[in-house]
């Protein structure tokens, strides 16, 4: 049983980020058209933007997928015209790269609500690091500030880390994921029966 | 996307694709460390300038795709304008503190999102996706198992979009109630997003299949289709890039248009 990626593997993740790339084009507008209240409300549906990762994550449960993913949906994005042009490329990679070091340092054994929470949480901390430098939000005022990085790490976990995960077990009732997931050793054990 | 509409193909549209990707992504992150307001300003002139004079679009169509720029530059810079950090205060009411250096700063990252925007339209408006990853197969050597999931994964966008369709009709015929507030948003999203999921990873395991028994294999030495390589234009490009910095820098120092330096609070 080879871990790395087969071509199903990858063409699975990239059709289904590219679908979250098609959300994350329209997810844009509506981003915007919430930002000029002032008081970071935006924030809160910031963590849209780490769904890919971690829904492919779940669906393959793989190492790389998380990355690949995320690559994936704001290249899809970035193709698809989006109005914050290159930018998204790059928070792409910083956000996949941080929810991978999640899943990695689970050593791809976890998928339950509480490791993906904590990927949406690290992407949301990567996309407030590249941030920092492309934004100066360290030179907006302290309570502004505080509601921005709490705004969006809330929405991250909400957003990307349960709605993900619930998302994935209402894919999981379909019966669809069984096509694309690793055999395990249980269902080994079904055959033995 | 909007590539069917092309009017005139401009030497922009023949540069390789590989080589104009690296080139944006360097301005990108070198657009990072610019921290003069003029800089900027100038810098966003050189690209609209590219995008104007060279993207082969009518000014028409331009104008309409600029409109989200102009909700992006006022939204980015609307909230370091008013709750950013300064000492200079023009304005104060409640928890609203416009001073000049959160004003100047406010503006200068609207600029920032104004020149990516611009940029990435400009690769946007004069790149196939089809040659950008035949490219990366080539010059930057890219596995052709990402860049074909890729192309194929684009391909797939119409027969998605018509699916999308499919389920709002079916909905409509089988005479589905709308829901109000919150709940029908959650019920819209699951009634969409499971069907639309599971069909795409559906068809994505078919072509997978497919491609694989067809002899989709990942050997060395392969031929391809489209062969891109590099010509003359890729000089010119790099060269007025080049150009357009340095007259940007220039035109920064002994022309400011406005009166201040750098943007960052001490």
């Amino acid at each position: 049983m080879s871990r790395g990626l087969k071509l199903t593997d990858v063409l699975v993740t990239i059709v289904i980020s590219i679908v979250f790339g098609i959300v994350y084009k329209l997810w844009g507008p509506l981003y915007y058209l919430v930002k000029p209240f002032g008081i970071q409300l935006d924030q809160l549906i910031y963590g849209m933007w780490f769904i890919a990762a971690i829904v492919a994550f779940l669906i393959i449960r793989k190492p790389g997928v998380a990355l690949l993913a995320e690559i994936a949906a704001s290249s899809g994005e970035f193709l698809l015209g989006s109005e914050f042009g290159l930018e998204v490329l790059l928070y792409g990679v910083v956000q996949g790269l941080f929810a991978e070091i999640v899943f990695m340092a689970a050593r791809y054994k976890r998928f339950d609500v509480a490791i993906v929470s904590f990927a949406a949480l690290s992407s949301g901390v990567g996309s407030l690091i590249f941030d920092y430098y492309k934004g100066y939000i360290g030179d907006l005022a302290v309570w502004n500030l505080s509601l921005m990085v709490g705004f969006r790490l809330i929405g991250s976990i909400l957003i990307a880390g349960v709605g993900g995960y619930y998302l994935v077990k209402a894919l999981e009732a379909t019966g669809v994921t069984n096509l694309v997931r690793p055999t395990t050793k249980q269902d080994y054990d079904a055959l033995d029966q | 996307m909007n590539l069917d509409l092309t009017i005139k193909k401009t030497w922009l549209y023949k540069i390789n694709p590989s080589l104009k990707l690296l080139v944006m992504v360097l301005l990108f992150i070198g657009v990072l460390f610019v921290h003069q307001l003029n800089m900027i300003v100038y810098g966003t002139l050189s690209a609209l300038l590219l995008l104007i004079l060279f993207s082969g679009h009518p000014p028409k169509r331009l104008a309409l795709l600029s409109i989200p720029f102009i909700i992006v530059f006022v939204s980015t810079a609307s909230s370091m304008i008013l709750f950013g950090k300064g000492d200079t205060t023009w304005f104060k009411w409640g928890l609203i503190h416009i001073t000049e250096e959160s004003f100047y700063r406010g503006i200068h990252l609207g600029f920032r999102a104004l020149v990516f925007a611009t940029l990435g339209l400009t690769f946007s408006l004069t790149t196939r996706p089809v040659y950008l990853f035949y490219s990366l197969m080539q010059q930057v050597k890219l596995n052709p198992k990402y860049a074909y999931s890729f192309m194929a994964g684009f391909r797939l966008i119409p027969i998605m979009i018509e699916e999308f369709q499919t389920i709002r009709n079916a909905m409509v015929v089988r005479g589905v109630q709308q829901q109000k507030g919150i709940r029908s948003f959650y019920f819209k999203l699951k009634s969409y997003s499971i069907p639309l999921l599971s069909q795409s990873i559906r068809r994505a395991h078919r072509i997978a299949v497919a491609m694989e028994a067809k002899r989709f294999s990942e050997v060395k030495k392969r031929t391809f289709y489209y062969k891109i390589g590099f010509s003359g234009y890729d000089v010119v490009f790099i060269v007025s890039w080049v150009f357009l910095i340095g007259a940007a820098y220039y035109l920064s120092l002994n022309v400011p248009i406005l009166p201040t330096g750098d943007v960052r609070y001490e």
